[in-house]
This record gives structure tokens, sequence and C-alpha cells, in this order.
């Protein structure tokens, strides 16, 4: 009896005084001491931290097999079986680097990424809606970028010498077909969509992923906010109407809605334009936004957008200002999205969508000619990314799109005469990025298109590289080959058009360091299969056209120098030749201007409660034709500058009142001629400046937000 | 034999207890050492160690939500005392790493709660031009969630009383709210007891600070 005790109370005893000594070493692959990594003997309280050099020393009581692992962040765990037995151990762990998120390298070449909550972007989400001169409007606030040209009657995105229509816009990675308001002619239309919408924005000025086609130029890809944190009510009084919307959020989801009401006309009455108004734009927007979370981590979003828009007014001819034709425009438009993520294991993860535009756009010409435009497109996605290994990251998809475009004129003199054409575009696509290291990162992938349209199949490659040359800074470079169905205006006349197809080049150098950033880009893109008039006749296309566009650009952004300023200087400069539609050769399109240049500030001015800013563009003269001389496009514009101001102004958490003016210096700017089609007395081609319609525009606005916390306000969505 | 087997059962039994009654004193006395340097240390290797400890208890006591607690806390402290806005950034998402762990062993508790819209509010700190308005009502949303948890927790209050201050500074609107929340905090903190010996103690100092600056 008492011997069992005594053996028991023993070996008790011995356990608790065998004691093994653990020392090592903690250093990374390249033989560095890791300092403070975690030094774990797993199961037991037993550990200890690597000293300043990598060592570490600590004794143990635990016996038997035992597993030593060694934790750093950034690294991947090391685990070591060992045996315990009283005899000092020695350990030398060599951590492996772990390719993660935060510190690997990411391809930046081409590519502009606006986000509020990566914290690695160079341009956020609320940039676009502060930037003075941009007036809330996507497309004017990256337009202080580089990469960008300046078309300032129109208000839409060119890049790098492409033309609008070669920027595709993106929601949620699904297809937007008419992206642009419709405005009267020569003056700038605005995005249907609002920045406040968006929580990231990812501007490509090429070279972007397999995942985006249909798109020459620049894909604008908009990321939808996520589920509403809090219920609100938001109303805005503007001086050209009026907003009203509602968010009710609740713990798994959110709803939210918004109409719009905006009346130009009390503004066009006070303020003189150029335009002969008959019944200024008057249009009746709503806006709808259902988000919910679905298991733990997946979530659908379904977003409806609804506007119809009216106004008509007076085009006087060149030749005589007292002949004038009535014009007349009604247009409707529905965006729906539906977009759906989750995850499938820890790896893999799944989303996809489904988007739906619709259009109508009726004209109305000197009362006569009755035409009616429609445009419909569906669009369904499924995309499926994860990683192979740590190193190996795939993503693959696969989307069909439908496109449908009518025009229908319905004139005295041939009723019923309509142009069309339908297209089925069935795509997939793969992407791998390949981490050598956290320094070196080489992405491939391609793109298989199939369009019913020309009955056609095509792959097109992509690949880009980013190397780390230091903690800062990273060079990368793009290649790619895209293609995109000839525009509307031509694919509607000649159905069996082959796509028009660009070749991009780009290398990038870009240092990000405590808030200041420095790049530097230079690209060359070649264009082929470009959409070319047969003997100068409009209504016989082909595609021999073909074209490049070459250039550098600059951007250095600072918000550490000087306390609450923040300022981006942006330079592109541009030279690019096309020969296409009616050039007799290659020559400069009449949209793309050789230099842009931006300066934006934002300066938070803490004892007036304001924050105020200032842009200054300036492009240079754009070509234009002039049909009294022989040579082709050989006029060229003044340059084009403007100094816009805008200041929000917060007396109270919930309220802010908001004040905006373009061309503070009331610059005349010329955009282009338009000439004559007849020869007058002289012989010569009369011609008239294509101006702003108005010197200034002034915006004022008043936003009140009621909520249960009385801190929300609308700032971040001005 | 059955004396025998009745005598070695008591044995065992109060070896077992001895055991028992030891782990919970090792843990306590692991915890007590390390929250003691999570308080009082403002040097980013000792505070590092400390969450190490957290980390390496937190691994073997698997029910226990303390050591991730306080491995966040010190994770904070660690973004406190870093200048590097990337580098608090990459210590405030190891803190909520650190913070979710808890969560997931004790999902509804005031405390943990509270610290989640802490390390909001941290993140808000390093760039409140354009996080101010997400991580403000990410922030506000936590500590009223920790408030209705448990409304004598006096830290949830302290915290919200803190948030409410800087907002009604930076617009410039009268502090009465937050300094209301804040005397609310005092008296919980005064009347604060917990059974737990490991129960957080921090932030009496905060909400006194901030009673000075409203009177």
């Amino acid at each position: 009896m008492k011997t069992l005790f005594t053996i028991l109370f023993l070996s008790l005893t011995a356990f608790t005084f065998a004691q093994t000594k653990i020392t090592g070493t903690v250093t990374d692959n390249k033989g560095e001491p890791i300092p403070f990594a975690n030094v774990i003997l797993v199961d037991t309280y037993d550990g200890t931290s690597s000293d300043a050099e990598g060592r570490f020393t600590f004794t143990t009581t635990e016996t038997g097999s035992q597993v030593l692992a060694v934790k750093f962040v950034g690294f991947n765990d090391f685990l070591q079986p060992l045996v315990l037995d009283g005899k000092p151990v020695t350990v030398d762990a060599k951590l492996q680097e772990q390719v993660n998120e935060l510190s690997a390298v990411t391809i930046t070449a081409g590519s502009f990424m606006a986000s509020d909550e990566s914290r690695r972007t160079i341009f956020r989400a609320v940039d676009i809606a502060s930037t003075a001169g941009a007036t809330a409007d996507i497309a004017g606030a990256l337009n202080t970028l580089p990469g960008t040209q300046k078309v300032g009657e129109t208000g839409r995105l060119f890049v790098r010498g492409g033309d609008s229509n070669e920027a595709r816009t993106f929601i949620d990675g699904m297809v937007v077909l008419d992206a642009y308001s419709p405005s009267a002619p020569n003056t700038p239309s605005r995005g249907r969509f609002l920045p406040f919408m968006f929580k990231g924005t990812s501007f490509s000025t090429g070279g972007y992923s397999s995942e985006y086609g249909q798109a020459l130029s620049s894909a604008l890809v908009l990321d939808s906010r996520d589920k509403a944190e809090a219920t609100r009510t938001d109303i805005g009084i503007l001086s050209v109407g009026g907003d009203i919307a509602h968010t009710q959020a609740w713990n798994r989801g959110s709803v939210a809605g918004k109409i719009q009401y905006t009346n130009i006309r009390p503004y066009f009455g006070l303020i003189n334009q150029e335009i002969d108004w008959d019944v200024p734009p008057v249009s009746l927007e709503g806006v709808g936004a259902f988000r919910h979370d679905i298991g733990k981590q997946g979530m659908v979003k379904v977003y409806g957008n609804f506007t119809h828009t009216d106004y008509s007014l007076y085009n006087h001819t060149i030749d005589d200002y007292n002949v004038k034709y009535h014009y007349d425009l009604s247009n409707d438009y529905r965006y729906i999205n539906g977009f759906y993520k989750d995850v499938l294991s820890d790896t893999w993860s799944i989303r996809g969508g489904v988007s739906y535009t619709y259009q109508r756009n009726e004209t109305n010409v000197a009362d006569i000619n009755d035409i009616v435009e429609t445009d419909k497109g569906i669009h369904v996605k499924t995309v499926f990314e994860g990683s192979l290994s740590d190193k190996i990251e795939v993503k693959t998809g696969l989307e069909v799109i439908n496109h449908d475009y009518a025009q229908a004129f319905d004139e005295v003199s041939d009723p019923d005469f309509t142009l069309a054409f339908n297209e089925v575009i069935t795509a997939s696509f793969v992407e791998a990025d390949l981490y050598a290291s956290n320094r070196f990162v080489t992405r491939v992938g391609a793109r298989a298109e199939y369009n019913t349209l020309m009955d056609q199949a095509s792959i097109d490659p992509r690949l880009s590289l980013a190397y780390k040359t230091g903690e800062h800074g990273q060079v990368s470079f793009a290649y790619g080959k895209f293609r995109q169905t000839a525009n509307n205006q031509y694919a509607k006349i000649n159905n069996d058009l082959d796509p028009e197809k660009a070749e991009h080049f780009i290398l990038n150098y870009q240092r990000v360091e405590d808030n200041r950033t420095f790049r530097i880009e230079t690209y060359y893109k070649r264009y082929s299969d470009l959409v070319k008039y047969t003997d100068g006749d409009p209504l016989e296309l082909n595609n021999d056209g073909t074209g490049y566009a070459k250039g550098i650009e600059l951007f250095w952004r600072d918000n550490r120098s000087v306390r609450n300023l923040d300022y981006w200087v942006s330079y592109s400069f541009l030279d690019t030749e096309r020969d296409y539609l009616d050039f007799p050769s290659a020559h400069t399109p009449a949209f793309a201007s050789a230099h842009n240049f931006s300066l934006v500030t934002k300066y938070f001015v803490e004892k007036l409660k304001s924050q105020a800013g200032f842009t200054y563009s300036y492009t240079s003269g754009r070509p234009y034709n002039n049909p009294n001389e022989d040579k082709f496009n050989n006029g060229k514009t003044p340059y084009y500058s403007d100094l816009s101001f805008n200041v929000a102004y917060l007396p109270k958490p919930y309220l802010i009142f908001y004040f905006s003016c373009t061309n503070l210096l009331g610059r005349d700017n010329v955009f282009g001629y338009e000439y004559s089609r007849q020869l007058n007395d002289a012989g010569q081609y009369n011609s008239r400046a294509i101006r702003q319609p108005a010197p200034r525009f002034v915006f004022l606005g008043i936003f009140i937000t009621l909520s249960k916390n009385k801190s929300i306000n609308q700032l971040p969505t001005l | 034999m059955k004396t025998l087997s009745l005598y070695s059962l008591i044995t065992l039994m109060m070896i077992a207890f001895a055991e028992k009654g030891l782990a919970a004193d090792k843990y306590v006395e692991a915890m007590q050492k390390n929250i003691q340097t999570v308080y009082t240390s403002d040097s980013i290797p000792v505070l590092q160690q400390a969450v190490n400890a957290f980390e390496r208890i937190g691994a073997a006591e698997k029910t226990k939500w303390e050591p991730y607690y306080y491995a966040s806390f010190g994770y904070v402290m660690m973004s406190d005392n870093e200048k590097d806005a990337a580098k608090k950034d990459g210590y405030l998402d190891q803190a909520m790493t650190a913070l979710n762990k808890a969560k997931e062993i004790v999902p509804n508790e005031s405390e943990v709660v509270a610290m989640e819209g802490f390390i909001y509010m941290m993140q808000l700190a390093v760039d409140p031009a354009s996080r101010g308005q997400r991580y403000s009502g990410l922030a506000l949303q936590s500590f009223g969630k920790a408030v209705t948890l448990n409304p004598e927790n006096p830290r949830a209050l302290g915290l919200l009383a803190q948030m409410q201050f800087g907002m009604a500074q930076f617009f410039g609107s009268p502090t009465t709210e937050a300094c209301a929340t804040n005397a609310k905090a005092k008296e919980k903190f005064d009347a604060f007891k917990s059974e737990n010996p490991l129960a957080p103690q921090w932030g009496k100092g905060m909400v006194e600070k901030m009673i000075e600056k409203c009177n």
C-alpha cells in the first residue's frame, strides 16, 4: 500500500523536475535573423520569443514527443517534432516567407486602383467625389489622371489615343452599355453612375486582365458598396433640382432607394447659354440597391437604375443663324445588375452575376425625321478564384454577352427603314498569378471568344510582370491583345465587320512611400482592323484601318509635406496617328491632344470646418479638319485650360453646404470647328467654333442627413 | 482489495484535483504577469514578447478568450507606439485577427465587442480623411453593441465617450453628449467588480482625463 503511494509520489516529482533546455535561432531563407518570433512548445505554456538577434532559449518540464512551432507574421509556421528527455535540444528554424496580399508585389502597369478599404491604393474612391471641376462625375475625376486626354465637348473618357467607345465600364464585373447620359450636341455628358455608389474603382489604361473583353483602350471597373451599416435618410437641395434617398439597414442586409429630379431650366434662365434651348433637360432618375449576406461570407447585391430624360433645342445653320431646326430628344434608360459571391472552400471562391441594359433614344429632327434607337444588352458571368498553392493564384470564368442594337427611321420618304445587328459573344478566360517570391510575380492569361455576328473564334493572350526593386519601389510590365466589335454606328451598316484590335505594351515604375507616390509609365499601342470607308463612302465599310499610339506619363501625389493639404500632379504626352474612317492617310485624330496636365489640390481648413479644392487642367491644341485647306486635319485649336474651385462647409455633422464653380478665369475654350457643307459666294466653307455652352458652371447644394447617430453626413458622396 | 482500490481512487482524485487547481492557478498566474506588461509597457519589442506569450497560452487553452483579448490589446498598444502608417495598420490587422479568435469563443462578450470598436477607432485615426465616415460608423456600432450586451461595462462607455468627443471636436459641436457618456463611464468604473481575476481593468485613466477636459 505504502509502496504504491511512494511510487506514485516519486514518479510525480520525477515528472516535475525533469527539465529540458531548448535553444536555437530563427532566420529567414536568406539567413537574416528574425527577432521577436513566437517560439511555442505546442499545447503547453512553454516557449519564448526570439531576441533581437533571432536567438532563443527556454526550459520545459514536458517530456516525451512534443512539437516545437515557430511563428512570425508574414512567414509560414515552422514545425519540428522533438523528443524531450532532459538532454539539451538545439533547433535552427528557417522560416519560409509567405506570399501574402499585404507584402507581395502587385501589378501596377496601366492600372489605377482606388479603394477606401485597401490601404495600398494611390487613389481613393472619395477622391472622385471631392475633385474640383469633376462635378462629382467619375469620368471628370479620372480625367485628372495620367493616360487620359481631355475632350471638353464630350465629357467622356478618352484613353491613350483611343476614342471614347474604346473605354468600357463594368459594375461588379458586369458590362454596362451606354454608360453616359444623353447631352445636347457638342456639350459634355455625365456618367450615369454616381461615385458615391462605389467603394472602389479600378481604372485601367491598358494591359488589363483577361476577365475584361470588348474594350480596346480602357476598362473602368467599379465595385459597388456592400451592405449599408446604418439606417439613414439623405436630402439634397440643389441649384439644379433635388434628391431624396433612404437607406434601411438591418443585421444581415440593407435596402436603399433614391429619387433624383434634375431640372436645369431655372439655372439656364439665370445664366446665358450658347445653346438655344426650347425645353432644357429635365430628368427623373430612380436608383435602388439591395444587399444581403448569405451564409458566413456570401453576399447578394441587386442594383437598378431607371432614368428618363427629355429636352429640345434649336440648331442654327452655320451659314445663316436665322435658319434653324428643331431637335427633340427623349431618352429612357434602365440598368439592372445582380451580383453574387460566396466562398466554396478555404482556398476557392465564386462570384457571378447578371446585368441587363436597355436604352431607348428617340430623336426628332425638324419635326419630320423620327429616329428611334434601341440598345439592349444581357450579360451573364461566373468566375472562380482560388489558389493552387500559396504561390499560384488562379482566376477562371465563363461569360455570355447578348447585344441587340436597332435604329429605326420613320422618314416621310422611306418609312420603316431599320439598321440593326445582334451579336452573342461567348467567352472564357483564365489567368494565373505565379509568385516566385513576394518580390516577383508573373501573370499569364488568355481570353477565348466566339462571336456569332461575324462567326469568328479568337484567343487573345495577356501577360504582366511585376518586380519589387526595394521596400517602396517596383517595376511592372504588361502586354495584351484586345478586340472590340466595331462601334454601333458602323456594325449596324455592315454586320460582317471584323472586330477592331489593339495590342498594348506598357512599362511602369512606381514608388510609394509614406503618403507620397511617384509614377512613370510609358507605352506603345498598335491598332489594326480599324473600320475604314471604302473609297470615302461611309456606307461601304472595311477593316483596313490601322494606327498607333505611344506616350509617356507622370504622376506625383503628396499628402504629407503640408499639413491638411493633399495634391496630385499628372502629365501625359501622347503621339498618335491612325488611318481609319474617312482619313486619306495616317493622321492624328481630332480627339487626341499631345500634352495633358492636371494639378488637383484639396485643403482642409480645420477652423472653418471646410474642405476646399482647386483643380487646374491644361490640354494642348487638338487638330481639326478645315475643308478650305488641302491638307487633311491640318488645323489646330488653341490650348484648353480650366481652373475650377469647390468648397464643402460642415456647420453641423449632418449638414453640408457645397459650392463649386468651373472655369473661374472665364477662359473662352474652343474645342474645334464645324464647317458648312456648302460653299459660300467666296468659294469657301463657312465655319463655326465649338465652344463651352457657358463660360462657367456654378453649382450650389445643401445636403442633410437624418440618422440615429447624428454624425453621419453626405461628405463622402459629394 | 476493496480498501486498496478505494484508497488509490481517493489518491488519484486528490492528485487530479491538485492538478486542476494547479492548472487554473498556472493559467491565471501566466496571464497576470503578461497583462501587467501590456498595460504598462511602451516598448514594441517588450509588447511583442507579451503578445507572443498570450498567443502561446491561447493555443494551449482552447476555451479561454482572455489570451486572445490581451494579445489583441497588446497589438493595439504596439500600433499606438509605432509612427509609420503602414506598420500601424499591420499591427491593427493582427489585433483584429487575434480578437476574432476570442470572438469565436465568446461571440457575445461585451469586452470583446468593445475591443473591436477600439480597433476600428485606431484604424480611423491612421487616415481620418478617407476612413472617417466608414470607420466612425463601425466603431460606434461596436460600442453600442458592447453597451447593450453589458450596460455595466465601463470600457464600452468610456470608448464611446472618446469617439463622441472626437467627433464633436471635429465638427465643432458641443461636447455635452460625450461628457455625459463619460460621466456614466466613470460611475461604472467606480462600481466595476468582476469575479474573473483576469477581467480587463484598463481605461479608467482615459475617462478621468476626459472629465478634466469636460469641466
